[in-house]
């Protein structure tokens, strides 16, 4: 029952990252410098992810409530020791849903106004990526201290450091990444298909680098986790999978198909959580004491059970609504746009 | 500010915050789906305006209703992980039916307002009533996880540690059906008259008033019907709370002491200290027979709790007397309202007191909630566990209430802004 719930928990978290991830990474390519196209790039952005993203964000909403109703402790300790960041991660996401929506509804679309929206709406798309970065880089890290009497060690150690902020940077970049990707295939105009492919390529060449930063930052700040790094093979292969990986976007970018492109980066971005998730498990946090597994923080049997029947239930009903959702909006390419 | 007192401030003004949106959001889609209904059957182009009018209405409050839905899932662990730790796995299960119903909400909502012309009409029509139904859904199930902390059930609670969990009993605990129901009527009743008002002053003032008056009627039938329906939930509620927290129902109407033939207080102050109502109108027996369906029941009074179990008697009181009092109020309103419709005739002063009503339902609701929250302290958990044991031990919980305090009153304001900006770009675009 346990291993339905880390499944389930897993996959929200996998399409958190490759459906809300490039709706933030739209975000961040509405700050980079676009000049005249900037009109128009807005406009593709607005029709591509304004269908899908209230939908997109629900899969965090998912993950919280997985882990609050299945793993109450983990929960708990989480949403203490990493307050701070958790409450950064709230204010970017307040930010750039209600920028983004108010950007589209606003019945006057003056220049100055749509360019605050613009603003808010980019720059907490990059905050949110980073904050989510370092949340994730500070659960193994080893430094959730429970029985921390002072301020700095209890709510600051935690998530301060080097390593996460990399791994928040590297989240950016992966974000950016599977933006411009998918954003090549929303537009009919060849400059801006061309922007995009050149955003993708630069972002997918910063995935890289921005990789080996956080684990030059992991060695420097000795994570217990990235020590292990070299000694698992699983995750090795998987990590070295998804760089070779790159050969193939390269020549589905140069043969200009927006589809081979797509799934080609979403298995490298699944490869890389997968990668990472090989590291983990089985743990789910690792705190001074050690470390907390999925299985020593389960919630009882009978919640289990609800949570999975819940689940399953959902699915059901989610999963092909989803399916509607995109057959209507993605079968046909045509510009009539929205109301 | 103490940190308990910032979080449960952080915690309110949330909540506040929220439940305006998340009353709107359950509310608006179905007024929207009816004006979306007349349209397609009879062809009016004016139908169709309308439609669109409420929908960007509904897609503005929908983005920051789920934004600070999202917050709130997060607060229950940054502000009360004492609480969480234990109730996660008990009260999780009407949480996750509500992640699936606003799921599909989002999705039917990524359909409406994007679907047009890309689907069959009717299909698109129902694409807009689905936003409707899993928005209500969802509320249905929240509340019912707010039921469980004013009348816990489902598991055993020994040396602070719960055993035998059982998800389903708690999720249909004693109070999940009352407090829905009173709830939902209660969103239907702000949010009809809230629309309806507005629309009756955009008719007053003239510009596109053919429009506005069939706005006006949609959103009262919503409106002026749960007002009506209001009172007997209401009844039914204040049973069930005499019976499940007879505390909170001790504090609600100022009874200091346990007696029979209990008066019901209009209005009235009550005086802590020398444990006295002090002016106000008492009603002899009416507390008995409203609470036990006998004049001459005993109702229990505060004087049963020990004086640190008692909730803040004044704030619950004059909450609770406001909730009733608007509510009785708008049910006049109501009554009216569908004397006039019959007649066909709206005199100007009636719908001047619509106006006068939009903000009375929200009014309501959140006085509702006060009564409903404060009057269950100093307990999270009835009887179980208290408030001040649920606490975050992060300090400095005052910047967090200041940062949202801060982001909350100017989304508040743009949001109202940007609404205003919708109605009069298209009342200019149907003057001409």
């Amino acid at each position: 029952m346990v291993d339905v719930l880390v499944f389930f928990i897993g996959a929200s978290l996998l399409l958190y990252v490759l459906l809300g991830g490039s709706d933030y990474g739209a975000g961040i390519v509405e700050l980079l410098p676009a000049g005249a196209r900037r009109e128009r790039q807005k406009h593709v952005i607005n029709d591509a992810m304004g269908p899908v993203w209230e939908a997109n964000h629900i899969w965090l909403i998912l993950v919280v409530v997985i882990l609050f109703m299945g793993f109450p402790t983990v929960f708990t300790t989480l949403m203490i020791a990493l307050h701070v960041p958790m409450l950064a991660l709230l204010v970017g996401i307040v930010v750039r849903g209600t920028a983004f929506t108010f950007r589209h509804y606003d019945a006057r679309q003056e220049p100055a106004s749509q360019r605050v929206y613009t603003i808010l709406f980019g720059v907490s798309s990059l905050w949110s990526a980073l904050w989510l970065g370092i949340i994730v880089a500070s659960l193994g890290r080893a430094k959730i201290d429970r029985h921390a009497t002072d301020v700095w060690s209890a709510y600051f150690a935690p998530w301060w450091g080097l390593y996460p902020l990399a791994v928040g940077v590297f989240v950016a970049c992966i974000f950016v990444f599977l933006a411009a990707v998918y954003l090549i295939g929303e537009t009919g105009e060849a400059d801006l298909r061309r922007r995009f492919t050149r955003i993708g390529i630069a972002a997918n060449a910063a995935v890289v680098i921005g990789g080996g930063l956080v684990f030059l930052a992991a060695l420097g700040e000795q994570d217990p986790l990235h020590r292990q790094f070299l000694r698992n093979p699983e995750t090795l292969g998987v990590v070295g999978l998804a760089t070779l990986m790159c050969v193939a976007l390269w020549t589905s970018v140069r043969r200009r198909s927006p589809l081979a492109t797509r799934v080609v980066a979403g298995a490298q971005v699944t490869l890389i959580l997968l990668g990472w998730w090989l590291l983990y498990a089985p743990d789910v946090l690792i705190t001074t004491d050690g470390p907390m597994t999925f299985h020593t923080t389960a919630a009882p049997p009978a919640t289990q059970r609800q949570l999975v029947l819940a689940l399953l239930v959902g699915s059901a009903f989610i999963f092909p609504s989803l399916f509607f959702l995109l057959r209507v909006f993605k079968s046909r390419r045509d510009s009539e746009g929205a109301e | 500010m103490d940190n308990l007192l910032a979080a449960r401030a952080t915690m309110a003004f949330s909540l506040g915050f929220h439940i305006v949106f998340a009353a709107i959001g359950m509310t608006m889609p179905f007024l929207m789906s009816a004006a979306h209904w007349f349209h397609l059957k009879r062809g009016d182009e004016e139908y169709l305006a309308l439609t669109k009018m409420w929908m960007k209405g509904v897609a503005i409050l929908f983005a920051v209703g789920a934004v600070s839905g999202t917050v709130l899932s997060f607060e229950l662990g940054l502000l009360w992980p004492g609480f969480m730790e234990h109730a996660g796995a008990i009260i999780g299960m009407p949480f996750s039916w509500e992640g699936t119903a606003f799921f599909l909400e989002a999705v039917a909502i990524g359909l409406f307002l994007y679907g047009w012309k890309r689907m069959r009409p009717w299909v698109h029509w129902c694409t807009g009533l689905a936003v409707g139904v899993t928005g209500f859904m969802s509320g249905v199930f929240v509340v019912a996880a707010n039921g469980w902390m004013n009348a816990p059930a489902g598991f055993t609670w020994e040396n602070g540690v719960a055993s035998d969990v059982d998800p389903v009993a708690a999720m249909f605990n004693a109070a999940w059906l009352h407090q829905t129901i009173h709830m939902q009527l209660a969103a239907l009743q702000a949010v009809g008259f809230g629309v309806g008002g507005i629309h009756a002053f955009l008719f007053l003032r003239g510009r596109a008033p053919s429009l506005h008056m069939r706005a006006m009627k949609i959103a009262m039938v919503f409106g002026a019907t749960a007002s009506l329906l209001q009172p007997l939930a209401g009844h039914f509620a204040a049973q069930r709370v005499a019976e499940l927290q007879p505390a909170k129902l001790a504090a609600m109407e100022g009874h200091f002491h346990t007696s029979t033939r209990a008066p019901l207080w209009i209005g009235g102050i009550p005086d802590v200290d020398t444990q006295e109502m002090r002016m106000g109108v008492p009603l002899p027996g009416m507390l008995s027979f409203l609470a036990h369906d006998d004049f001459d029941a005993e109702v229990i009074g505060l004087d049963r709790f020990p004086r640190d179990e008692w909730p803040p008697v004044v704030i619950v009181h004059v909450a609770f007397q406001i909730m009733v009092g608007i509510g009785m109020a708008m049910a006049a309103v109501a009554l009216l309202y569908f004397w006039f419709l019959r007649k066909k005739h709206f005199p100007r002063w009636f719908l001047r007191t619509l106006v006068a009503f939009v903000p009375m339902g929200m009014i309501a609701i959140e006085a509702g909630w006060i009564v409903t929250e404060v009057g269950r302290q100093p307990w999270i958990i009835y009887g179980v566990m208290r408030t001040a044991d649920a606490v975050t031990p992060v300090p400095g919980m005052v910047y967090h209430f200041y940062l949202f305090l801060t982001l909350y009153l100017t989304l508040a304001v743009v949001t109202v802004w940007l609404l205003r900006r919708q109605i009069t770009t298209a009342e200019r675009t149907l003057g001409g």
